[in-house]
């Protein structure tokens, strides 16, 4: 299991600087391969900026190989995922099978 | 958030106040399109624009830097988002949840942006946006867990994807929409400036069903060598819309600066199967599907297509609208929108006080334009005179175009009442509906400005003391349902505001046992009914038998008539015990400028509103009956007309005239006529106000300086009229008898 912390319910530009910080952490402290899989349940509130911040790491994880996977997307992070184009974020299983990206 | 610091602050402190006002204007089209929803809640229109609305104060708000404003308003978005998409239905409590919201985005607008804030207004803050959050079905999902059914909102909207245009259904748009290719790179500052990407493809979808869209992730830097505040986002994206490439960019309007933006289109839903294949893998910036050839006007291919040209083509028509005409015209049936992004085009802002300063200068060019024509014909000089004339034609034409720029339309004052009788009626327990009529009716902006307090009064008076509970409705043989009416038009040069209500009306006897016991009248004197109702804008009088937090301890009706009273107007009451009340109120268009009807009494020069004249009889004075006080009669072709004669009423020195004359004044429903001495004619007239010390001078409103710097005072119709219907009443009080009939000149300075 990775050392990542659950997904915080706000998942906004407010929160995007202290998030990254922890998440570098954890990348540190994480075993250095196989999947992430970040619990996205909580998410109530998401923007823009906190999506990328999502890109962001799936985009350093993927230059090991590996997969970022958020697992049980709330209702919320999946329109939102969905609304940006990046419902490939979501873990594959729970991907809504109408939003092809 | 962080807030660049080589912002410009001076710009900001420049454009803040017409943020701010900006900002209450759409804040007031929020209660207003809510409280019309609430009526109509299936209205897309409205959901639409009440989301247009919350997501330009958003916006704007965000480029100032008035981060409480966005944090919160976002939330109220979000439910509008929410609303809009079918999932949350507005229902009466939902209603009231976002009216406090817009009430509180009120306040935070006229907050200043670095103003201290106490505990209590963050908790009252962060309760309603966790009402916000459960009224959008968003706190259930905060404690789900894996493996459970999705959250409903998510279903809901796989559903209403379902039923939209999905994904290689392309085909199954709207006839009359077109599909559009967006590329948009959001820039840098998109996030510090308070923007979300979020939000403006939310807007977008507004405009249109989204069947696909691509995020370039590649231009997204690995996390560890990510500023997370800088924003790196771009899209492609297909656009399914019947609204044209303005309003396509108009939904980017708050990024333009900062972003890169591309609009292809659009193909034809007709030609949107030819570019079927390139839908199969995902879009890749740079690679249009519709082939440029299908840029270009929809051609008509079927029916349904030339029905939908047809309907555009009777709402396309009266629009000069350049880009709409350029921009490829997709089949619309959004005239409406584009009418909106029309007529935004046309207003310009100006600020109040400046128009006021051209509006003074105006007058004084009025008076000095009536001097030099009174010169010019003291010349005899023919040619002399008829270029003054042309001059003063010219100014008259002036002057009615600038007070028409001051002229606003009633029905913005009338709509706040919506939310006054929508919250007090639910206070009291009582069901009320509100009509409004004639709310295009215009007035200066100075008198509604001062209207709407006192309207405020007598609103709150007929829904707190007239409209009865509905229990008491139905006992008294009448629907539920009371009816208030605000009802406003022009009558001979003033506008009349009536407030109708179909409550139980004014008891007679109990507003005189209430006079008597105050000692407003004299014990067992009974006045006419008239004068009975009039007891209430007396001080001091108050028939609430209990006292509400509503309508107050009886300081309201006397304060009322004061103000209006102060603005040149009157206010009359009548009333009909079981059926409901009436008040009316006069006021005059502006305070500004009249045409009057000079006349001399005496050495004395008065200017009555032309408006008000009905007729001169020249000569006539010497028909006319007049006691010691200055009132009688006058006969004119068989009736009976009361009459004031100016030299007596104010104890005018001077030679008496051979010939005096009389002018008939028309005062509300009365007529009345006024013997003076001279009859001077048409005089455009600069009101000037009363000077503190004349302020209770009976029957005037103003004054104003003549072509040759004398001063006229300028007649109040009604207050004279009130004056010259004034029988002698004995009353107790001197209190009594200053309201009813008072001396004249008991304002006058000796």
């Amino acid at each position: 299991m990775s050392a990542f912390p659950p997904l915080p319910a706000e998942l906004t530009i407010y929160a995007v600087t202290e998030l990254r910080e922890r998440w570098l952490a954890a990348l540190d402290a994480a075993p250095p391969d196989g999947p992430v899989e970040l619990d996205a349940a909580a998410v109530v509130e998401v923007d823009a900026a906190g999506l990328q911040l999502l890109v962001a790491l799936s985009r350093r994880l993927g230059a090991d190989g590996r997969a970022l996977r958020l697992a049980a997307p709330s209702g919320r992070l999946r329109e939102a995922c969905a609304a940006l184009g990046l419902a490939a974020m979501l873990d594959p299983a729970d991907r809504p099978e109408e939003i092809p990206a | 958030m962080t807030r660049h610091a080589d912002q410009d602050a001076s710009f900001i402190a420049e454009a803040l106040p017409a943020f701010v006002s900006e900002a209450k204007e759409q804040v007031a089209s929020i209660e207003q399109l809510l409280l019309e929803l609430e009526d109509a809640p299936d209205d897309r229109e409205r959901l639409d624009a009440l989301f247009r609305c919350a997501h330009t104060v958003k916006g704007s708000a965000g480029i100032f830097g008035l981060d409480r404003v966005v944090a919160f308003t976002h939330h109220v978005e979000t439910l509008l988002d929410r609303m809009r998409e079918g999932r949350v239905a507005l229902t009466p409590a939902l209603g009231t949840l976002l009216l406090e919201c817009n009430d509180e985005i009120r306040a935070l607008v006229e907050q200043a942006p670095d103003a201290p804030e106490g505990e209590d207004d963050r908790a009252r803050r962060a309760a309603l946006i966790e009402s916000l959050q459960a009224a959008g079905g968003d706190a259930p999902a905060r404690g789900e867990r894996a493996g459970n059914a999705v959250a409903p909102g998510a279903a809901a909207a796989g559903a209403s994807r379902d039923g939209g245009a999905g994904p290689g259904t392309g085909s199954d748009a709207a006839p009359g929409t077109a599909r559009w290719q967006l590329r948009v790179g959001f820039g840098p500052d998109t996030f510090r400036n308070g923007l979300d990407p979020l939000a403006v493809l939310a807007y977008l979808r507004g405009l249109g069903p989204i069947p696909r869209i691509a995020c370039d992730a590649g231009a997204v830097p690995p996390i560890d060598a990510l500023d997370p505040e800088t924003c790196h986002l771009g899209f492609a994206l297909a656009l399914d819309t019947d609204a044209g490439r303005d309003a396509i960019e108009a939904a980017f309007s708050f990024v333009r600066e900062d972003c890169t933006l591309e609009i292809d289109g659009p193909a034809s839903s007709g030609d949107v199967s030819t570019a079927r294949p390139g839908e199969a893998g995902p879009a890749r910036a740079g690679a249009p599907e519709a082939s440029a050839s299908a840029a270009g006007p929809t051609t008509a291919d079927g029916s349904a297509t030339t029905a939908a040209a047809t309907a555009t083509s009777a709402d396309a028509s009266p629009r000069p609208d350049a880009a709409a005409a350029t921009a490829p015209a997709p089949a619309s049936t959004r005239g409406a929108r584009g009418r909106d992004a029309a007529e935004e085009t046309r207003f310009i802002r100006v600020q109040a006080d400046r128009l006021d300063a051209v509006i003074n200068l105006l007058g004084e060019l009025v008076i000095a334009a009536a001097g030099a024509s009174m010169l010019a014909r003291q010349t005899r000089h023919g040619a002399l005179v008829e270029a003054n004339h042309a001059v003063s034609g010219l100014i008259e034409e002036i002057r009615n175009s600038t007070l028409q720029l001051r002229m606003v339309p009633i029905g913005e004052t009338f709509s706040r009442f919506r939310r006054v009788v929508r919250d007090t009626a639910a206070e009291l327990g009582k069901d009320v509906a509100l009509e409004l009529v004639g709310t295009e009716t215009e007035l200066d902006k100075s008198v509604v400005e001062r209207i709407a307090d006192p309207l405020m009064h007598v609103v709150r008076n007929a829904l707190d003391h007239g409209l009865e509970t509905p229990e008491a409705r139905i006992a008294a043989g009448k629907p539920p349902q009371g009816r208030l009416v605000l009802a406003a038009c022009h009558e001979g040069g003033s506008i009349v505001i009536r407030i109708d209500d179909d409550g139980r009306g004014i008891q007679r006897d109990r507003v005189l046992q209430r006079a008597w016991d105050r000692g407003l009248l004299e014990r067992g004197v009974v006045p006419p009914d008239a004068r009975v109702l009039a007891l209430i804008f007396e001080p001091g009088f108050s028939t609430a038998e209990k006292v509400t937090n509503l309508s107050g301890r009886g300081v309201g009706m006397d304060v009322v008539r004061r103000n209006i009273e102060s603005l040149r107007g009157s206010v009359t009451l009548s009333s009909e015990p079981g059926r409901g009340s009436r008040i009316e109120i006069r006021l005059p268009l502006t305070l500004a400028i009249i045409d009057g009807f000079l006349v001399g009494a005496g050495l004395s020069r008065f200017v009555f509103p032309l408006e008000s004249v009905v007729e001169v009889v020249e000569g006539a004075g010497a028909d006319a009956n007049v006691d010691a006080r200055g009132r009688g009669t006058v006969a004119l072709r068989g009736r009976v007309l009361p009459v004031v004669d100016l030299r007596v009423l104010y104890g005018l020195d001077g030679p008496s005239a051979e010939r005096s004359s009389v002018v008939v004044v028309q005062a509300g429903a009365e007529r009345f006529g006024v013997r003076v001495d001279q009859l001077l004619g048409q005089h455009q007239t600069v009101i000037k106000p009363l000077g503190r010390m004349f302020r209770s001078l009976r029957g005037m409103s103003g004054s104003t300086i003549l072509g040759n710097g004398e001063v006229a005072l300028i007649f109040d119709p009604v207050g004279l009229g009130q004056l010259a219907a004034g029988a002698p009443i004995h009353r107790s009080r001197r209190d009594a008898d200053r309201a009813h009939a008072p001396s004249p000149l008991e304002g006058q300075p000796t």
